[in-house]
């Protein structure tokens, strides 16, 4: 140890915030040993779950898009399978592989977006992106270039690429004409090949020696690398209904966090995003997906959670892969969209979010009004798992100067990609030493 | 006087459901409305998601709420341009953000990669309230009219209001 006792090592953060101080770290360390390692991430989650009882069950989609600029397609997209669950409603299978295409749109860009501009610099280096971009130009457009894709596909079918303002329960307002759709084929196929070359890339980077030993939770969807539908499904064996596992996916308050924290059974921390994904469904993947992982060096899973940079690459291709499959085989929904008459009763709706699994419940009445809201973003079911990691970590670097071991702590808690953004704009570390 | 520059976008960031934050995509929409040209870009959560919408436009006018210290309501125009130690106001380079950098981060970066917009200038509102929930402050809503008026401004090819 570096620090007396009673010492406390305050590492300040200044970051270009509009909205400050719910993100933080806080770490105790007692004769050399962690003691406790508290991560409080602020959740909107919480708020919008007061809000939309109350409101109308259509109303959900674009009201719970709002809580991530990052993923609104996700939260759409749980919320609708949600309330078709509640109303005994099968969508048409033409909306269905619309709604993929959507969905990989926001893959896509938020993928590119966190391997190339917030994650790859800790690997090369790199202060920021913009060093990043200094450094390499020619990396840096390429991930901005498939970005742009990510967008276009989201304008395309969503309306707007931030936002999108398509999307209604039961379907679309409004099915994209086949010829806007064809013209993604050019862009989509260049993005693939720059995410190959993405895998490439990354594959090159030095990863720390790092194991973790983690319960993982992924949809599974059969024939298919899941996305918008499927069954939660664990590393150790359990295959649930949707609300079999909002009944086992218990969320408890904790004393330092505005956040629930996920557990299994009320026991059990787990892990959903990339990792788990990958672990779950590697076989899964298209042919050129699972070929570039393999090149990779990649097996059937990964644990090492500084690779998860890798496996989101190889998510890459595979979403670009998808969406010019789906691209190719597009047929307008006509209608767009199947009626939706509510009823009386409980729906659960899962779907993976980029960054993991995201969960939302629904109680609503005969009119169609929202009696009870329960949603639960990736980054709650993750965050006990992350401050386990954590832990690991500090007590690795407890000689490490205050610089240095904050910056350890924020690369590890970017390798789960947590949804930070939707609210602060920092991590605010404290360590305290006694 | 200028003309009016060919391209416009106006960008509106923040979130509606945190109180005054809701001022900069309120702004943005309302100005372009009035002024019957320009793209609007948000609600943004995330600078960064201005890459790629911005690109390579005449003007971008990015409208925000701030948090200064300043009379709530105040309206504050900054255009950001190098400074004589050829950095941008408003932020220093490293960030310890686990998701977004600054504007000005994302500014410095299109422009490594030319594909920053030619003009860039920021309208600030003076937030009062940015705790959970819908609705302006009434500093902030006295506020919306002159900070429309600021932006349509700039759309049209004036100076910055304040």
């Amino acid at each position: 140890m570096t620090h007396g006792s009673g010492v406390r090592r305050t590492i300040g953060v200044e970051g270009i915030s509009r909205v400050e101080g719910e993100g933080s770290l806080r770490v105790e360390v007692r004769d050399g040993t962690v003691t406790d390692v508290a991560l409080d991430i602020f959740e909107p989650p919480r708020y919008f779950e007061a809000l939309l009882v109350g409101r109308h069950f259509t109303e959900a989609p674009d009201i719970t898009a709002r809580i991530c600029g990052i993923c609104p397609v996700a939260y759409q997209m749980s919320a609708c399978a949600a309330m078709e669950d509640a109303c005994g409603v099968a969508v048409d299978r033409r909306v269905q592989s619309l709604r993929r295409l959507l969905y990989c749109g926001e893959w896509i860009q938020s993928h590119a977006l966190h391997i190339y501009l917030l994650h790859a610099p800790d690997f090369l280096g790199c202060a920021d992106a913009v060093e990043l971009a200094e450094r390499d130009r020619g990396a840096v457009e390429r991930g901005l270039d498939i970005k742009r894709t990510g967008n276009l596909v989201m304008s395309t079918v969503g309306g707007r690429a931030v936002h999108p303002v398509n999307v209604k329960v039961g379907g679309f307002y409004r099915a994209p004409d086949r010829d806007a759709v064809a013209a993604l084929r050019e862009p989509l196929a260049r993005a693939r090949d720059d995410a190959l070359a993405t895998v490439t890339w990354v594959s090159g980077f030095d990863f720390p020696d790092v194991v973790g030993d983690y319960r993982f939770v992924a949809l599974r969807d059969p024939g298919r690398y899941p996305i918008e539908v499927g069954r939660p499904a664990s590393s150790e064996g359990l295959d649930l209904s949707p609300a079999e596992f909002a009944d086992l996916a218990v969320e408890e308050h904790v004393e330092h966090s505005t956040a629930l924290h996920a557990r299994l059974a009320g026991r059990d921390p787990y892990l959903t995003g990339p990792l788990a994904r990958f672990a779950l469904n590697a076989g899964v993947l298209p042919p050129v997906a699972f070929e570039a992982a393999a090149a990779a060096g990649l097996g059937q899973g990964c644990s090492n959670p500084f690779q998860s940079i890798l496996v989101r690459s190889v998510e890459l291709v595979f979403a670009c892969d998808e969406a010019l499959a789906l691209v190719e085989a597009y047929e307008p929904p006509d209608p767009p969209a199947t009626e939706v008459m509510p009823r009386p009763g409980v729906g659960t709706g899962v779907t993976e979010a980029p960054r993991g699994l995201l969960l939302h419940q629904y109680e609503i009445d005969a009119d169609g009004t929202i009696v009870k809201a329960r949603i639960m973003p990736p980054t709650s079911q993750n965050q006990l798992t992350i401050e386990a990691d954590l832990r690991r970590v500090v007590e690795r670097g407890l000689d490490l100067d205050d610089a240095d071991l904050q910056w350890r702590c924020e690369q590890t808690v970017r390798n789960h990609d947590p949804c930070i953004s939707c609210a602060a704009h920092f991590l605010d570390v404290s360590v305290v030493t006694t | 006087m200028m003309g009016p520059p060919a391209r416009v976008v106006v960008a509106g960031l923040g979130s509606e459901f945190r109180r005054d934050d809701g001022a900069g995509p309120l702004v943005a929409e309302r100005a372009v409305t009035r002024a019957g040209r320009g793209t609007v870009i948000g609600p943004l959560a995330d600078p960064l998601d201005l890459l790629g919408e911005w690109d390579d436009a005449d003007l971008a006018v990015v409208v925000d709420a701030v948090h200064s210290g300043r009379v709530p309501g105040t309206l504050t125009t900054v255009e950001l341009v190098d400074g004589p130690d050829g950095e941008l106001p408003g932020g220093h380079r490293g960030s310890s953000s686990t998701h977004g950098i600054g504007l000005a981060g994302v500014l410095r970066l299109a422009r490594a990669v030319d594909r920053a917009p030619r003009r860039v200038v920021v309208v600030g509102i003076e937030g009062d309230d940015f705790g959970q929930g819908t609705g302006l402050s009434p500093a902030v809503q006295a506020a919306v009219p002159a900070a429309v008026s600021c932006v349509v401004d700039l759309i049209e090819g004036g100076a910055p209001c304040a």
